[in-house]
């Protein structure tokens, strides 16, 4: 049977619609901030970026297996949280480093404790990871109370104003990210990955370790909660106990809307991380415009409804019209 | 002769069920063994316990006299067995290649898979099965894009791929037209000569007769018979098979010309869609039509435009108003009704009790609230009619054997008693037994009135059944098939496209 064109092309490129919204969220907001381009502005905003994108890739590479993660906010909230009582803001940066190295400890140990009872215990990845999201949730506010602490200024310093070459660090971590991806699709794992997601009895059957690999995912998707909690403390230099909270929502929609799909099998990390991108320029807009807040959760809302819906409404018309 | 694997006193239990009591099946080199039963007789467990899917609970496997056991698929195959799956072992988002391959990619340095090595080898698997595709196939190919006849070819080759010691083929051959079984006996027959076991599940007693040395019988979990092919006739199999003296006769009636003097029922004319090319036909009151022809030639486009269910063009003339509908609503609400040819995915709701399955499309005429007395006793009264084997009607329809699912797919549509029944391969995957139960209830529907267009896979039944049979070939109607030219040699040669004989 013939495709229409349109979802042939996303077929094959499944972070079309994620390039597409990117390009007229950059238009969009070029149009409210003629500075948009302007170095200072470029690296600002990726600074600001960084900790989503990292967010994301953990998040796809868990929805690109069949799963799905909610707690990645809460892991994000509990190395802030641990982070900004265990430093301070007078400790000293070796102290940062030791507490870092511990933060990432927490975030693998997070995504094993998910990826143990979604793979082994078989259960409903959306519960499992719900409940454990008011755990770790409920861990950082027992850790930190309130918002308050944080890491000192130098370290912070390191994030916020150093610009090898002139540009943010965010312009070398994604490109190593997808590189990273690149290779490991390429390699047995990451064809594990897609047969998992896209049939998990097929890939079994095929004598694939299933469960091992739905508990590797949970686990990377730990890891880079845990990095992007180091990467937003660095950022705000304060700790805050529920700064992750609306994270996991604005995580899932750029995995979305970045082509890989939520049944599993089909995507990657790059449009994902597009799509976190474009979230983040959404966000530029909404501030810029002087539209209140609460409408940035709507157009969220709309663009992961429209994402999900088009395939849909591609094939109704295309029904209609015959 | 030494003997590379025996299955002994199998035991099974699928939480209090129990699939197996007593499998017992022997596999040497060099040899077809075909395992045989009735649906729900066990084969497929008995097949997964030796490929290590599932783990037995009593018994033993003995691998060149030693006791194995297989904790799972992986360490089953590091034995060099290899197993062809009824449902496939295919990701369908992921290209020929990277299934067939996949777990045992050629790597090249720092564990990148090589895919320039996949693709040529992929290539000459591909090339095993030249000329039984309809469109040469290309490696990086979704396979879920592929019809479902060369998905199950690509499943094959995914398991020959291993070059396995044993092969199993379960239900290997039943989505697959008589050109491309032909080729898969070749190459088993060639697999034989080198060395390779082969343990062959099916349906189909002809292909058994053709390719099996040996055969084990399995009713109800228990091995029941064993032997050499060529010591046992087709009435003793099926003997076997049933356990009692019921054989499969469904002689065709020769009512043709008393049906050419009722009134149509339906006309086409110049139906097309992206497959078809102009389809012109008649079916009459009562008339059983059979469609055949190769796999993918346009049949289930056909069924599926009358039903309204896919975008086409043309004319239909039901009873003799215009009719064009473009959604199949229109086409139940007027007394046609389709059985899908993928009963578990397209017919019913697998987790549901038979009797919501039954009543499912007749709901609306059961009142606010439900009238579930009333219900319960039409249910009932069609479960009789259609000597349906169940523990009860609220027990799930997933509890039923292939055969008895289908007749539940067609008793929801006879209580809202249509005049015109599609069926789209009914048969696939159903035993002897309910299946000459099945051509029964059929020729009965059609005698009551109803016109039934019945679309198979198997030429026999074709044959036996139908009172005339339109041959497809791309996408039109090669030859039409009436007495005395009902044969089945006529209708291979039509379905092959062979120019002789009536071309229209």
């Amino acid at each position: 049977m013939k495709r229409t064109s349109f979802q042939h092309l996303s077929l094959r490129y499944p972070y079309l619609l994620a390039l597409v919204l990117f390009i007229i969220a950059i238009l969009v907001n070029l149009y409210f901030q003629t500075s948009l381009f302007e170095p200072g502005t470029i690296n600002n905003n990726m600074r600001v970026f960084l900790p989503l994108v990292l967010l994301v890739a953990g998040e796809a590479v868990v929805i690109l297996a069949g799963g799905i993660d909610i707690s990645v906010g809460s892991i994000v909230s509990i190395v802030s949280a641990l982070l900004a009582t265990r430093v301070g803001i007078d400790g000293t940066p070796e102290k940062a480093l030791l507490w870092f190295g511990i933060a990432l400890l927490v975030g693998i140990v997070a995504g094993c404790f998910n990826g143990f009872f979604v793979a082994y215990l078989r259960l409903q990845p959306i519960i499992t990871t719900y409940a454990t999201s008011f755990l770790f949730g409920g861990m950082a506010l027992f850790i930190l109370p309130q918002p308050g602490g944080g890491i000192p200024a130098s370290v912070a310093n390191i994030y916020r104003t150093v610009m090898p070459l002139g540009l943010h660090w965010a312009f070398y971590v994604i490109p190593v990210l997808v590189l990273v991806w690149v290779l490991i699709r390429e390699t047995r794992y990451g064809r594990y990955l897609f047969a998992v997601g896209g049939k998990a009895q097929a890939a079994y059957e095929t004598a694939v370790p299933v469960n091992q690999v739905i508990f590797s995912t949970y686990v990377i998707s730990g890891l880079m909660a845990a990095l992007a909690g180091i990467c937003i403390i660095l950022l705000t230099g304060t700790g805050n106990p529920q700064i992750g909270e609306q994270m996991t929502l604005q995580a899932i929609t750029s995995v979305v809307i970045g082509g890989t799909a939520m049944s599993g099998g089909v995507g990657g990390i790059a449009g994902p991380i597009m799509g976190a991108v474009t979230l983040g320029i959404i966000k530029n807009i909404i501030s810029f415009a002087n539209i209140d807040t609460w409408w940035q959760t709507f157009v969220n809302a709309i663009i992961i409804v429209a994402a999900l819906a088009a395939p849909g409404v591609i094939s109704l018309f295309r029904r209609n019209r015959s | 002769m030494t003997l590379s694997l025996s299955a002994q006193n199998i035991v099974k239990r699928y939480g209090g069920v129990l699939a197996l009591s007593d499998g017992n099946l022997d596999i040497h080199p060099g040899e077809v063994v075909a395992l045989i039963g009735a649906n729900g007789s066990g084969k497929s467990t008995l097949s997964k316990v030796i490929n290590g899917v599932v783990v037995f609970d009593g018994g033993q496997l003995l691998l060149d006299g030693k006791p194995v056991t297989f904790p799972s698929p992986q360490s089953a195959r590091n034995l060099g067995i290899s197993t062809v799956f009824q449902e496939l072992s295919l990701v369908p988002q992921m290209t020929v290649a990277e299934n067939i391959w996949l777990t045992r990619e050629p790597l090249k340095p720092y564990g990148l898979v090589d895919k320039k090595e996949i693709k040529v080898r992929t290539k000459e698997l591909i090339a095993l099965f030249e000329g039984c595709y309809k469109l040469p196939i290309n490696p990086d190919y979704p396979v879920g894009s592929l019809p479902p006849d060369e998905m199950q070819l690509i499943e094959i080759l995914k398991a020959i791929s291993f070059n396995p010691r044993v092969l199993i083929l379960d239900e290997a051959t039943a989505s697959l037209d008589s050109r491309q079984v032909q080729r898969l006996f070749e190459l088993v027959s060639k697999w034989k000569k080198d060395g390779k076991a082969i343990v062959f599940v099916s349906h189909r007693m002809e292909e058994i007769f053709q390719i099996a040395d040996r055969y084990s019988v399995l009713r109800n979990g228990v091995t029941v018979g064993a032997g050499m092919m060529n010591e046992i006739t087709e009435h003793g199999l099926v003997n076997l098979m049933v356990g009692k003296d019921s054989v499969f006769s469904y002689a065709a009636k020769e009512r043709q010309s008393e049906i050419a003097e009722k009134p149509a029922r339906l006309v086409v004319e110049n139906l097309q869609t992206t497959v078809l090319k102009g389809i012109d036909m008649t079916v009459r009151e009562g008339e059983l039509l059979g469609i055949g022809g190769l796999k993918g030639h346009g049949q289930r486009d056909l069924l599926l435009s009358i039903f309204g269910d896919i975008p086409h063009s043309g004319k239909f003339l039901f009873e003799g108003k215009q009719i064009n509908y473009s959604h199949p609503r229109h086409a139940i609400k007027n007394g046609i009704a389709l059985v899908p040819g993928d009963r578990s995915r397209e017919g019913l709701l697998p987790i549901r009790s038979i009797l919501e399955n039954l009543m499912l499309p007749s709901w609306a005429s059961y009142g606010f609230p439900l009238k579930m007395r009333k219900a319960n006793l039409d249910g009932e009264a069609i479960s009789n009619s259609l000597n349906l084997k169940m523990s009860g009607l609220d027990a799930q329809v997933n509890s039923l054997s292939g055969g008895n699912a289908q007749k539940v797919i067609i008793g929801k549509w006879l209580l809202k008693k249509p005049r015109l029944l599609l069926l789209d391969d009914p048969t696939k995957g159903v035993d002897v037994g309910t299946k000459a139960e099945f051509y029964k209830l059929l020729r009965q529907i059609c005698e009551n009135g109803t016109s039934i267009i019945f679309y198979s896979s198997d030429d026999e039944e074709l044959i036996g059944l139908c009172d005339r049979i339109l041959v497809m070939y791309e996408g039109q109607i090669r030859r039409e098939l009436v007495a005395p030219n009902l044969t089945k040699a006529n209708l291979v040669a039509a379905s092959m496209g062979a120019s002789d004989g009536s071309m229209k």
